[in-house]
């Protein structure tokens, strides 16, 4: 995956455990800045060996960091230059998920190479949604549910996040929330 | 007809379009315009919600036209619409969209289903924020890089200038051990057996000194030592290597009457030197020819600081290396010296700058003679060992072409730190003759020089408290005739030693001082 989402990651290793925490990770995994240039397509395997390395550190399973890096993933896009385009995209969890197409069409735009996914809306009622998640990637679902919950955070919703169905590249959430508590 | 669309289709499309009839009056509004223009209703007078601002609103429907490119302002708040009117039978599409700029991406209330799928002002507007927060991330990418190449730097440097000090102490070592292994030789060596001992003691000693020696080329300390050398002996064991530097096309002829003159210099810092002086020729001349290097004994002042006059004449040797290439203006030559400045397509300008800084350091100077056309010829003049202490013209003639042998009973102090390494340099230099004061100290040194004249101050560089060359300094203050021989295990930057100083590499050999002593 793109070097900023290694970024991400680090930023969120940095939170939870200090610089100190993510030095040692990268003597481990031998990597280094190098492996963190923003505009670089990494090997899949090594995001997922960073991933894991974190989720040691962190005391949580691969599957519970990958959650918590998908919610960590909209603190940090709706952090510094990346938060306005996060506003624009959406002001309310329906909205924002109806549109993440859109955004990421932009993104695939401004980062070629990038293989993104996509979502479609299929039921859209109030405090409601089906979501379908397609991509060719396998293995992200916790990290999708972890993405859906970081944006009920970010729209202060409550709710569930439920898996439907599972397809060969295509996952099925289904959220029942509560807008503004 | 094409298509027929659906009030919501359009809308799809056009999230902020706008229906007028023909009576001007607004006839169905998209959703963008509910949301953020909720005061505009079906049914009021389109100017009453709006400035049209390219169209006489009395002739709106007069002039017959399909298409036409219209702007609006809302009149309660600063919200523009852009696009274009349709005509048609029952009234004027205004097929508009939100007016968009990077402030509105920050701070309005608007956000993407306020516009078209395929709007591709969207679209580039969102790509150029992207791209902003990428150029963002790369500048702070690039610091974190040159922040680790800086941590990669000093890590280097600070392991090379460990490896430098584990050097130096070794050497240190080892010199005891060399030292007092003569010393055993001396008193004991008839003795084939201990010889043999002795023997194998000094052959483990030097390749220890080797290991070292490549300890210190990985730290990049110098490892040469500084010793009176024979000019014309110098140029000519190195014809060979100097005449290869030149290549095929161009000989070399020497003409040396230097007169087995010796200037005190680092072996490796004046081949390098005479190296640079050639390739610099050899650069100037692209059709070939031939260069001549000669040498000569002179005296003169030495105009190596910039402060020629007045300055006392010194006897040198000139070495003169004149090519008959191109030649340089005057204002090339004016700048030859300048380190990174090359008046050719590849150099690096580094050359003669490193030669002027080797002459200067060597108590000489350096300087380039050019005609445009003819060729240029270098001069570069160092002082003549022991003699760096002014001398009138006349002295040369009478200067005798063999330095003298050991003058026995001469004086030295000896300044040492390490007790072991002192007490075998004061029986060795005693059992050849000399008189020798023995310094533990920098501090010891100077009282002693305070007391007596001494002919030779032999002194260890890096001691505690007063290092070697404070104490050459003071020496050379209090009795200028002194002959300053500095020992250590690296060679101390060359900003602290002074011209006509001896320098010796630790782990040194009995002989190799002794000849440095006498010479
Ligand atoms: C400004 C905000 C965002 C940016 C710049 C962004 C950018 C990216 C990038 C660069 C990738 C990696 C693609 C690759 O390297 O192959 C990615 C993947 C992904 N993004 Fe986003 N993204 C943003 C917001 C979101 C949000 C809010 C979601 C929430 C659902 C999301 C869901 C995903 C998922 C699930 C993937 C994994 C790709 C896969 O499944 O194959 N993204 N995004």
């Amino acid at each position: 995956m793109y070097g900023m989402i290694h970024r991400a990651m680090r930023q969120m290793v940095h939170e939870e455990l200090g610089e100190e925490a993510w030095l040692a990770l990268e003597q481990k995994l031998a990597i280094g800045p190098t492996e963190l240039l923003t505009g670089m397509v990494y090997d899949d395997a090594l995001t997922m060996q960073i991933v894991a390395e974190a989720a040691a550190r962190l005391n949580l399973s691969v599957e519970q960091c990958l959650f918590a890096f998908g919610q960590y993933w909209v603190r940090f896009a709706g952090q510094g230059s990346l938060s306005s385009i996060m506003k624009f995209t959406g002001q309310n969890l329906a909205s924002f998920i109806s549109n993440l197409d859109r955004l990421h069409l932009a993104v695939g735009a401004a980062m070629p190479g990038a293989r993104l996914p996509s979502f479609a809306t299929l039921e859209n009622a109030p405090g409601h949604l089906v979501v379908e998640y397609r991509s060719d990637r396998a293995g992200l679902e916790s990290f999708v549910l972890g993405l859906l919950q970081g944006l009920m955070d970010r729209f202060q919703a409550r709710g569930d996040i439920e898996v439907l169905h599972r397809g060969e590249k295509s996952i099925l959430f289904d959220i029942r929330y509560q807008d503004r508590g | 007809m094409l298509i027929s669309l659906s009030e919501k289709q359009i809308g799809a499309l056009l999230p902020a379009f706008l229906h007028i009839d023909t009576q001007l009056n607004i006839s169905a509004i998209g959703p963008g315009i509910s949301r953020h223009l909720p005061h505009v209703r079906i049914g009021m007078p389109c100017d009453e919600a709006f400035h049209i601002l390219n169209f006489d609103t009395a002739k709106f429907f007069h002039e017959g036209r399909d298409v036409q490119p219209v702007s609006l302002i809302a009149r309660d708040g600063d919200i523009q619409l852009n696009g274009a009117a349709i005509f048609h039978e029952g009234g004027c599409l205004l097929a508009v969209r939100f007016a968009v700029s990077e402030e509105m991406f920050a701070d309005s209330t608007m956000d993407l289903r306020d516009f078209g799928h395929a709007d591709p002002v969207i679209l580039s507007t969102m790509l150029i924020v992207l791209q902003r927060a990428m150029l963002e991330e790369s500048q702070a990418t690039a610091i974190e890089l040159a922040h680790e190449r800086q941590r990669s730097a000093d890590l280097l440097e600070r392991t090379s200038r460990l490896a430098g000090y584990m050097a130096h102490d070794f050497n240190n070592l080892l010199s005891i051990i060399r030292l007092n292994t003569d010393r055993l030789v001396r008193q004991f060596g008839k003795d084939a057996k201990i010889g043999k001992l002795a023997n194998i003691i000094q052959e483990m000693a030097s390749r220890g000194s080797d290991i070292t020696q490549s300890l210190m080329t990985l730290s990049l300390q110098r490892t040469d030592t500084r010793q009176p050398l024979c000019m014309d002996a110098v140029i000519n064991d190195n014809y060979g290597i100097l005449d290869s530097v030149l290549g095929p096309n161009i000989s070399l002829n020497l003409k040396l009457d230097a007169d087995g003159r010796q200037t005190v210099v680092s072996y490796n810092d004046l081949l390098n030197a005479l190296i640079n002086l050639l390739i610099n020729a050899r650069q100037a001349m692209p059709l070939g020819g031939q260069i001549d290097v000669s040498t000569s004994v002179e005296a003169g002042p030495i105009h190596n600081d910039g402060a020629a006059h007045g300055a006392a004449p010194i006897p040198h040797i000139v070495i003169r290396i004149a090519d008959t290439g191109t030649g340089m203006n005057p204002a090339l030559l004016a700048r030859a010296f300048e380190p990174q400045f090359s008046s050719k397509p590849n150099g690096t300008g580094l050359g003669l700058a490193s030669v002027r800084n080797f002459a200067i350091e060597t108590g000489g100077d350096v300087w380039l003679e050019s005609i445009e056309g003819k060729g240029t010829t270098a001069y570069l003049r160092l002082p003549i060992a022991g003699q760096v202490a002014p001398m009138l013209d006349a002295d040369i003639g009478a200067m005798p072409k063999n330095a003298p042998k050991v003058v026995c009973k001469q004086k030295i102090l000896l300044v040492e730190d390490e007790p072991y390494a002192l007490e075998a340099l004061v029986e060795m230099l005693e059992a050849e003759g000399y008189a020798v004061t023995p310094c533990a100290s920098g501090e010891e040194a100077l009282v002693a020089l305070a007391q007596e004249v001494y002919d030779v101050l032999l002194t260890d560089v890096v001691m505690p408290g007063q290092n070697g060359t404070e104490v050459a300094q003071l020496a050379c203050t209090i009795h200028p005739s002194i002959k300053v021989i500095l020992m250590s295990g690296y060679m101390p930057d060359s900003a602290a030693l002074q011209p006509g100083w001896l320098f010796l590499h630790k782990p040194m050999e009995s002989a190799k001082l002794l000849q440095l002593i006498s010479a």
